[in-house]
């Protein structure tokens, strides 16, 4: 029975349509029989109406028009009603009214459908036209009959407005003299002098108080003949008459500029005027170009962005017509001025590029969007307001471990939530449109996709299997949404915005909901193929790629494991400008590192899941261009795989999409996408992409953010060995790190010791924590494996985002292997994380021949981890944390990257200058890229440290030293002062001999800071002195020691007294 | 950087020096066989894919040919260097010699990075090759064969060119081709089944009966499968096999003691004979470490994996009832060991025997394909069973009456046979 609902539901569809165009077909045939009068087609109407409508038996309508009243037989007036105005020139003439006569279930207005509320404005606006056009026919054959000299066809028309609409007469008129006075016609000026209100007044302008006496219509109606007849002296008849033209047209759609330009509209507003447009538009509405273009800038920035850059590129391609779909598919709260997000501004802007370019590019016109509905970004403020959230908001001013710790809790708040009855009423017809195919739930936020900082991967996208009745179905959609919108207070995000300045920025959570691209292949869902492409390529793995060629990221099934970082699998890499030169050469590598697992949708569990590429095998052939994906390996040969030619049940199938590339046309496609893409956006791009083994569908496109280019680092000769810690050659890039303090170095043999998850994950945690405590940007995190990888953790250090964005240099140590491992991370939205963030990526093989690993300094120097994190002792044999200074003498790690001669050095040295000049700045923004505002607490971290390393324990009475606050989280400016804490164990004497002390440093540290920015303070230090009771008791700012969040750090006292 | 000072071709001359010197061989004949007979340095030029013109070079050493046509791989490698080709042709000869098949020692390669050429760059490469080198190898001169980073796809080529340039159908010019073009049947069963005839005929020299024997094995590759099937045939009783774990980037060993079932552990084996670790306990297998293959209680240690596995370090812990060591792999014991293994009295059956089945099969892929007539996948078998046995006799009559061990005999009595052939032919 079940199965018999979505045809049902089918047929009443396609039924109401035809009941629809029968309906409007018989309204044609009244009005396009010239015999018929207006009081003939009014009649006809009320009877041809009812039919329409969704109940005919009950449905009676009425006309009202200039006084006479025409109706249904039985006509009377209940509360299940549906009007709208007859206009003639804007202007109301009367009045459609449909209403039932009886109740039925509610529907989109009251029991009426969607389409029946544009049924009805159809008909009134149609009528009205006719109306007019019958009116202007009159006036017409008039003039013809009256007029016994031969008129110009300006006065006829002239004639004609006067009666039917003096005020467009007066407007149009307003238009010429201006024309008129800009082509330099001297009499127009004095017409013009007439339109101004101070005409006639000239002389009394100044002496009298009253109000200027507003000149009649009719004055200004006369006027007009005037104007027109001096147009004629100096124009030809028929530039007038085109201007008339024109002018007439474009006053048409003046109701768009008005609805657009005005920011108080809202989208129901815009949804009505871009409607009428339309319609409009079917009877050759023109609208000159600046008028064309204002309006879809007003169009854009209301609906998709009002970033400039994005606006610029828009504007060229995305006409009013093309707002029309998208309009139709938005559902949005009441009074909403929601935009739809930097995702699916993105992915419009893609679309109607790529469809300007179908002329030159045939393959473009193979190229589909999937379906898709738009939930406006203040959805989300909407659900916040409905549920009373918005405290929410505040997440992001809280501390990122606290924001980190309520996390899950905001999630099962946000998943516990309800939405507001006009949402679920959208949703509803969202789930009515798209049927029972799988679902994905994509955020789109206003942040989202920004060049420089494209949030990727930050926010969530949820697959629903979208099975069920049609209540479960609407439960899991409104689950998936929640969740969505609960990630927008997610560590991740909130943490990426405070690293690129977006925290104050106002962030609304635009919802896409998007039909999965795929296909049934037995109780699974899945797409062919989906990936990524980049139209710069920054991972080249032959000299003879160039960055123009562009890499293509992909896998078999959903895209998923082609944009996340999995930890045992391999996607498909192809340089789309150098598709035959390959990654994976030898038939060993190319089975080794061939995608094994899929990612898909279970239809009978309803789960997303990953299975092994072997259990699709059973389905053969279903799976859709099957023969294009894999190569047979038979012994040690690999065939490219034919149709027909697979036997499923014996050959041994290898994902190296070789069809695909060689036999199609698609690495071709892909190229020009990204090619007219780069072009036209004049920027590098990323889209993703999904083939259903019939189309490629786009999904998302958007600026890439590309890696700064460094300058390689001049690599000194003759390192002595004791200075070098490490050295590397592979996969090396340009650049200098430098003045490293703090390496965290996780043990990859006592990792990978580790047998319990918890264990494992709280490497994780505690790598995050020391992210926040040690000095940012002049650390390092070393370790095993592939870190942040989907997958099992154990093969590489489980860190997200937020737990590593402090970090100078990611650092991943490759155990030994006989294999040759390309390095398949490019491409993840974790690769892109460190390249936005500007942490530099090195792969490190101690093992290889010639490799130098100096394990001495990661073993031997002393572990400074408790200090930090006093309650992670526990971990110390894993995680090393490596004072540098502390360990060579003062000395501090830099790490030289040379990709010219193809290697790294990591070597110990002086640290480098720190002063205010410009041109160092410059220079070390592009060796390390560290930011121009950096110098300020740069500067004070290196003076704090001196002075705990001269301050004497002994002769103070200190136990322990901390620098906290600004200085310590890396935001300090100008005119910030240092918060250190000092732990105080002695006798009052020595608490003032200590204050004194500190106090002469203070003032020095301020006058030189003075100095370097002008900044006068009193004082440069606010000392915290605490003693052992504060600490036992918690009290005052001992609480900051070893805290959760936003902890104090600890500086080693004294060791400059020792070193002498 | 540290300088790469290992030079393979003095090493392989040294040993070489020392079998010279066991047979006391004359100045003449150790002057012909410490250098290669033959060799062709050449350059390559090739339109690359962006109309370019870029030169390669390319080499193919014929170190002897006295017995028969040269025989051995051709490798693209970018670190390749003229001395690594002559040792490697130097080490054909004396594995064709000791499997006393009709065929001298070549290898050949290009200096070349794969990883930087595209499929057409490659075959336009391989055709190249064959162009500058074509009047001086052939079925009956010199035949080429896949090695590094080459493949069947690389043979049909030049394979292709060769017969073009003829004008005529050679297919024993190279081997290594896919089975349906020239290829012989039997191929990845050869080099396993050759190591357990070996086994075979090293028992019957002890007096046990396989039935009696228990084994460990070191890889689950092809040697091993094969080995382990063939063995298994014979009534013996595989109780641990070790694997390479990619994920955990370890070796386990994997052990049932009622004798491990091959086709269920290859139930549950990718391609590259990694063992699933998860797959392989729910059968009821120990996972142990990865040396515990060693340790076990068995008569026979078939190490089927990497280089230098069994070290003066670990040689103790293998078990006193160990007999017998058949090398798989290349070189999986060091000399330190080798020391154990003598003091103990093991029986050992050195590499370039053990694993002689591979060559041997080549030599018979090229027999068919000279006479395009093919054999059945048994008939390729009974006759690799034929060649390695009398092999093995020789190599194992001749350590007994000259008091060797096997590893030396096998390498003394490959010396003799070529040094013999020269001899014969009136070169020394």
């Amino acid at each position: 029975m079940s199965d018999n609902k979505p045809l049902d539901q089918l047929i009443v569809e396609l039924q109401e349509r035809a009941k629809e165009l029968t309906c409007l077909y018989q309204m044609q045939e009244l009005l396009n029989n010239p015999e018929n009068t207006i009081k003939d087609i009014c009649k006809g109407l009320v009877e041809v109406i009812p039919p329409g409508w969704q109940y005919p038996d009950i449905c009676r309508a009425r006309i009202n028009l200039m006084g006479e009243i025409y109706q249904s037989e039985d006509f009377v007036e209940t509360p299940w009603v549906q009007k709208t105005d007859i206009l003639i020139q804007n202007e109301p003439v009367g009045e459609l009214i449909v209403c039932y006569t009886e109740v039925r279930p509610q529907s989109n207005e009251g029991p009426f459908l969607k389409d029946e509320r544009k049924l009805i404005n159809t008909i009134a606006g149609r009528l009205g036209l006719h109306v007019l056009h019958q009116q202007l026919k009159t006036v017409f054959d008039e003039q013809k009959r009256t007029g016994t000299e031969q008129k110009s066809e300006w006065v006829v028309i002239l004639d004609m407005l006067r009666q039917t609409d003096p005020k467009l007469l007066i407007r149009l008129s307003r238009k010429m003299v201006n024309f008129l006075c800009w082509t330099g016609v001297k009499d127009a000026e004095t017409l013009l002098e007439q339109f101004s209100p101070w005409f006639d007044n000239q002389d009394k302008i100044f002496d009298e108080n009253r109000p200027f006496k507003r000149r009649s219509d009719n004055d200004l109606l006369s006027l007009g003949y005037e104007i027109f007849e001096m147009a004629e002296k100096y124009l030809p008849q028929k530039q007038i008459l085109d201007s008339i033209q024109k002018w007439t047209k474009e006053d048409r759609s003046g109701f768009l500029s008005k609805v657009l330009e005005n920011m108080g509209s809202s989208l129901q507003d815009i949804d009505v005027v871009i409607e009428r447009y339309n319609h409009l538009a079917a009877q050759m509405l023109e609208l000159s170009e600046p008028r064309e273009k204002g309006l879809r800038v007003a169009l854009i920035r209301r609906l998709l962005t009002d970033q400039s850059d994005y606006i610029g590129i828009a504007k060229r391609f995305a006409d009013v017509k093309s707002f029309n779909d998208l309009m139709q598919h938005i559902i949005y709260p009441a009074g909403s001025h929601g935009k739809l997000g930097g995702k699916s501004a993105g992915l419009f802007l893609a679309r109607q590029i790529l469809k300007k370019f179908e002329d030159k590019y045939e393959s473009f016109k193979d190229i589909k969007i999937p379906k898709t509905w738009y939930l406006t970004s203040d959805g989300l403020l909407n659900y916040m307001a409905h549920n009373v959230l918005e405290e929410v908001m505040e997440q992001k001013y809280k501390d990122i471990g606290q924001v980190r710790q309520e996390y899950p809790f905001v999630i099962q708040v946000f998943k516990n939530s309800s939405f507001s009855p006009e949402i679920i009423k959208g949703l509803l017809r969202v789930l009515e449109d798209l049927g029972d195919v799988p679902l994905v739930v994509r955020s789109s936020s206003l942040l989202e996709d920004r060049i420089g900082a494209a949030f990727a991967g930050k926010y969530k996208s949820l697959f629903i299997a979208n099975q069920g009745t049609k209540e479960e179905r609407l439960i899991q959609l409104m689950d998936a949404i929640a969740e969505v919108y609960a990630s927008t207070f997610g560590p991740d995000p909130i943490d990426y915005r405070a690293e690129n300045d977006l925290l104050d920025y106002h962030e609304e959570m635009g919802i896409m909901i998007q039909e999965v691209v795929g296909t049934k292949v037995g109780h699974y869902f899945l797409p062919a193929f989906a990936g990524v492409a980049f139209s710069r390529n920054e991972f080249r793995w032959s000299p003879r790629i160039k960055s123009e060629d562009g890499l293509i990221r992909m896998v078999p099934g959903l895209g998923t494991r082609a944009v996340d970082r999995t930890s045992n699998d391999y996607p498909i890499l192809i340089s789309p400008g150098q598709p035959q030169l390959k990654v994976n050469v030898t038939i060993d590598e190319v089975i080794r590192y061939s995608p094994k697992y899929i990612d898909l949708i279970n239809l009978e569990t309803g789960e997303f899941e990953t299975v092994e590429l072997e259990a699709l095998k059973q389905f053969g052939s279903e799976y859709p261009i099957i023969s294009q994906l894999v190569s047979i390996l038979r012994q040690d040969h690999l065939v490219q795989a034919r149709p027909m030619g697979i036997d499923f049940t014996k050959d041994n199938l290898v994902i190296t999409f070789e069809g695909l590339i060689s036999r199609t046309n698609f690495v071709k496609q892909v190229k020009d996408i990204l090619d007219v893409l780069q072009k036209q956006y004049n920027h590098p791009v990323d889209i993703e992409f999904a083939h259903d083994g019939k189309n490629l569908y786009l999904l998302q496109c958007r600026s890439q953010t590309a890696a700064i280019e460094y300058k390689p680092a001049a690599i000194p000769p003759n390192i002595p060995p004791e200075k070098t810690i490490f050295t590397a050659n592979r996969f090396i890039s340009n650049g200098l790190v430098s003045d490293i303090t703090h390496i965290a170095y996780v043990d990859p043999k006592k990792y990978s010791e580790i047998s319990d998850l918890e264990t494992l994950k709280e490497v994780g945690k505690a790598i995050g924590r020391l992210n926040k405590i040690l000095p940012k940007h002049q650390f390092i995190l070393m370790g095993p494996g592939r870190w942040g990888s989907r997958g099992d953790i154990k093969l590489g250090v489980s860190v997200t985002y937020s737990e590593i964005n402090n970090t100078a240099m990611l650092i991943e140590i490759a155990r030994k292997t006989k294999d040759y491992v390309p390095d398949v991370s490019f491409g993840t939205h974790f690769f892109q994380d460190l390249v936005e963030a500007n942490i530099r990526y090195l792969p490190l093989y101690p093992d290889d021949r010639g490799i130098i690993f100096n394990k001495e300094f990661f073993v031997n120097s002393e572990n400074t981890l408790v200090s930090f994190l006093p309650d992670a002792a526990h971990l110390s044999d894993v995680i090393r944390v490596i004072d540098v200074p502390a360990s060579a003498n003062g000395q501090v790690l830099q790490v030289l990257m040379n990709a010219e001669v193809n290697e790294t050095v990591a070597m110990l040295a002086d640290r480098s200058e720190l002063v205010d000049d410009d041109s160092l700045q410059l220079k070390l923004g592009q060796t390390t890229g560290m930011k121009q505002a950096d110098v300020h607490w740069q500067w004070r971290l290196r003076n704090v440290e001196k002075l705990a390393s001269q301050l004497d324990p002994k002769r103070f009475g200190v136990k322990c030293f901390y620098v906290f606050g600004s200085v310590k989280n890396a935001h300090a400016g100008p005119a910030s002062d240092i918060d250190v804490l000092i732990h105080f164990i002695g006798t009052e004497e020595q608490r003032n001999d200590l204050t004194s002390w500190l106090d002469g440093w203070s003032l020095a540290l301020s006058q030189i800071n003075f100095l370097r920015t002008g900044h006068k303070t009193d004082g440069l230090l606010d000392v915290h002195i605490i003693t052992d009771k504060d600490i036992e008791k918690r009290d005052s700012f001992a609480i900051k020691i070893g805290a959760v969040s936003d902890p104090a750090r600890p500086l080693p006292i004294g060791t400059a007294l020792i070193n002498k | 950087m540290v300088k790469n000072s290992y030079n393979p071709f003095e090493t392989a001359q040294k040993q070489f020096d020392r079998a010279a010197d066991m047979l006391e061989l004359d100045q003449a004949t150790r002057d012909l066989l410490r250098n290669p007979i033959r060799e062709f340095h050449f350059s390559i030029p090739i339109r690359m894919d962006d109309s370019q013109m870029k030169v390669f070079r390319g080499f193919r050493v014929q170190h002897n040919d006295a017995r028969g046509p040269a025989k051995g791989g051709l490798r693209f490698h970018p670190q390749e260097t003229i001395d690594t080709v002559r040792a490697l042709s130097m080490w054909m000869t004396w594995k064709t010699a000791v499997a006393d098949i009709p065929l001298g020692g070549g290898k050949g390669g290009v200096i070349c990075d794969p990883h930087n050429l595209s499929q057409i760059e490659q075959e336009r490469l391989c055709r190249g090759w064959v162009r500058q080198v074509f009047k001086n190898i052939g079925p009956s001169v010199d035949v080429p064969a896949p090695d590094v980073m080459t493949n069947p796809q690389h043979m049909l080529w030049m394979l292709d060119e060769y017969e073009t340039l003829r004008g005529e159908k050679l297919p024993g010019f190279i081997t290594g081709k896919p089975v349906g073009m020239g290829g012989s049947l039997g191929r990845k069963e050869a080099t396993g089944y050759g190591v357990i005839i070996t086994v075979r005929e090293a028992l019957k020299e002890l007096n046990i009966s396989p039935s009696d024997t228990l084994a460990s094995v070191q890889g689950f590759g092809n040697v091993s499968q094969y080995a382990i099937e063939l063995y298994e045939q014979l009534g013996g009783k595989v109780v641990c096999v070790s694997s390479w774990n990619q994920e955990d980037q370890t070796s386990y060993s994997f052990r049932k003691k009622e004798g491990v079932d091959l086709k269920e552990l290859r139930s549950v084996t990718n391609p590259f004979g990694g063992i699933d670790k998860q797959k392989v306990q729910e059968l009821g297998y120990e996972v142990l470490p990865g040396e515990a293959w060693l340790e076990q209680e068995v008569d026979i240690l078939i190490p089927a994996a990497l280089e230098n596995q069994i070290t003066g370090d670990n040689a103790e812990k293998m078990s006193k009832r160990v007999k017998i060591i058949a090398e798989g792999a290349n070189g999986p014991t060091t000399p330190d060991a080798d020391k154990v293994i003598n003091k103990r009295n093991i029986f050992i059956v050195p590499d370039f025997l053990a694993n002689a089945g591979g060559v041997t099969c080549s030599y018979f892929e090229q027999v068919q394909s000279n006479m395009n007539y093919f054999w059945e996948r048994d008939d390729v078998l009974s006759r690799l069973d034929v060649k390695m046995t009398a092999a093995f006799i020789a190599v194992s009559d001749f350590a007994r009456s000259n008091k060797l061990n096997m590893r030396d005999a096998a390498y003394v009595i490959s010396v003799n046979r070529v040094a013999q052939a020269c001899k014969d032919r009136g070169w020394v």
